[in-house]
């Protein structure tokens, strides 16, 4: 079970449909994981229902229904219309292989192992990846020009302001600097999704943004 | 009138179920015409809020659709009708928007893998807790100071950016977003849910 979530706005925004779908798959891979969440979602989509009834309806025509009913059996005609399934699924089943030791990991230093998403999702302006960081290594200090949203998938790691563990939403911004570190026993393995560069701040390090840099 | 202003209670609720129930069934064109009378002209209105006007129709009749071939996956302890049918909208609007290139997406995953509608009895939610959630949610409306409530429909109907909605009533961002967070909190949309 899982401690830290998205923020109300966050949640309000990815019921509403607004969240950008890359920041919307970070959202969705949480609510896999959390039971707390999903209630949430529930919720927030009785608002969407409530909302939706309390409208100004617009005006239809009175022959517009039986235009209608003429096209709906003809299955050309609406065939594209998508029928809601039933998902109780990993939104990351379809994009990953089935065991992480499956993936075919880039290894950026020698703790820090990248599996780049963002060519494969064609998402623009974010950047998706998945990220293992060898148990109890430490990644560089850096901050974010935007925001980054991490979902952590298996083990955990550590930073300046909590422990985080499997299932636990992370969300940083530009006004947070940190060094997150995996914790002792087990790699740990993230979603992060990023929507701008992450820059590295110690001295020494800096050398390393051009392999960090968002591509 | 105060119902009208607040949407429908359990009675409306179970009329709708009911008809869905007889549209899944019987493929009941007549009761398949009272849903629709009643929620297309508000599909309508929520793809001209959401600036997709010119897509409105085509909205309605995706949605529309869906609902007429997927009654039979309606369960109503998971969601009240209107709740069901905006999950559907929302998703749709997704992907009108995603084929119109207007969210900088391309993704070989399904909208419905992100946003899931509530279909079919799903074990970690229990079905009392919905319902519970779908009165205290409507009661809780009632309750909101209406600066509140104008910025959730604001984000929530009108599909606008903070930003945008802050400008329009011309207040800075950051008091938006306490407005939002404060309703949220209001609303009780957050975790002592189990407490319902
Ligand atoms: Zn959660």
């Amino acid at each position: 079970m899982s401690n830290h979530h998205p923020d109300d706005i966050t949640m309000l925004d990815y019921a509403a449909g607004t969240l950008p779908m890359a920041q919307s798959l970070a959202v969705a891979a949480h609510l896999f994981l959390c039971e707390t969440c999903r209630t949430r979602t529930t919720q927030l989509n009785t608002l969407g229902g409530a909302v939706l009834e309390q409208s100004s309806p617009q005006q239809i025509k009175v022959q517009e229904f039986d235009r209608f009913m003429d096209g709906i059996d003809d299955e050309s005609v609406a065939a594209k219309a998508a029928v809601p399934k039933a998902k109780n699924g990993n939104p990351l089943a379809k994009i990953l292989p089935e065991r992480f030791s499956d993936i075919n990991w880039r290894q950026q230093t020698k703790e820090i192992a990248e599996y780049d998403l963002t060519k494969s999702l064609g998402l623009k302006g974010y950047r998706v990846a998945l990220q293992k960081i060898k148990a109890g290594a430490r990644v560089p200090e850096h901050t974010h020009k935007g925001r980054e949203l991490t979902v952590i998938l298996s083990g955990g790691f550590s930073d300046e302001l909590g422990v985080y563990h499997e299932g636990d939403f992370v969300s940083r911004d530009a006004t947070h600097q940190h060094t997150p570190t995996a914790l002792q026993n087990e790699d740990c393995i993230c979603l992060t999704v990023l929507d701008a560069p992450i820059r590295f701040t110690g001295p020494l390090l800096r050398w390393l943004n051009p392999l960090f840099a968002w591509r | 009138m105060e119902a009208a202003k607040t949407g429908m209670g359990s009675d409306e609720a179970k009329k709708w179920g009911r008809l869905l129930q007889q549209v899944a069934h019987d493929r009941d064109r007549a009761a398949f015409r009272e849903i629709y009378e009643y929620f297309a002209p508000r599909i309508k209105a929520y793809a001209i809020n959401q600036g997709i006007g010119q897509q409105a129709d085509e909205l309605v009749q995706e949605v529309m659709t869906s609902v007429w071939r997927s009654a039979d996956k309606y369960v109503d302890t998971l969601a009240s009708p209107s709740t069901w049918i905006f999950t559907i909208t929302r998703n749709q609007r997704i992907d009108l928007l995603r084929k119109l290139g207007r969210l900088k997406a391309e993704i070989n995953v399904e909208t419905e893998d992100l946003w899931q509608i509530p279909t079919e009895e799903d074990t970690t939610i229990h079905s009392i807790q919905a319902l519970a959630a779908e009165k205290h949610i409507r009661h809780s409306i009632k309750q909101l100071p209406e600066e509140q409530l104008i910025a959730v429909r604001k984000v929530y109907y009108e599909g606008k950016t903070h930003q945008e909605v802050a400008t329009e009533l011309n207040v800075p961002l950051g008091t938006l977003k306490g407005r939002l967070r404060l309703s949220m909190q209001k609303l009780k949309v957050m975790l002592e849910s189990k407490d319902l």
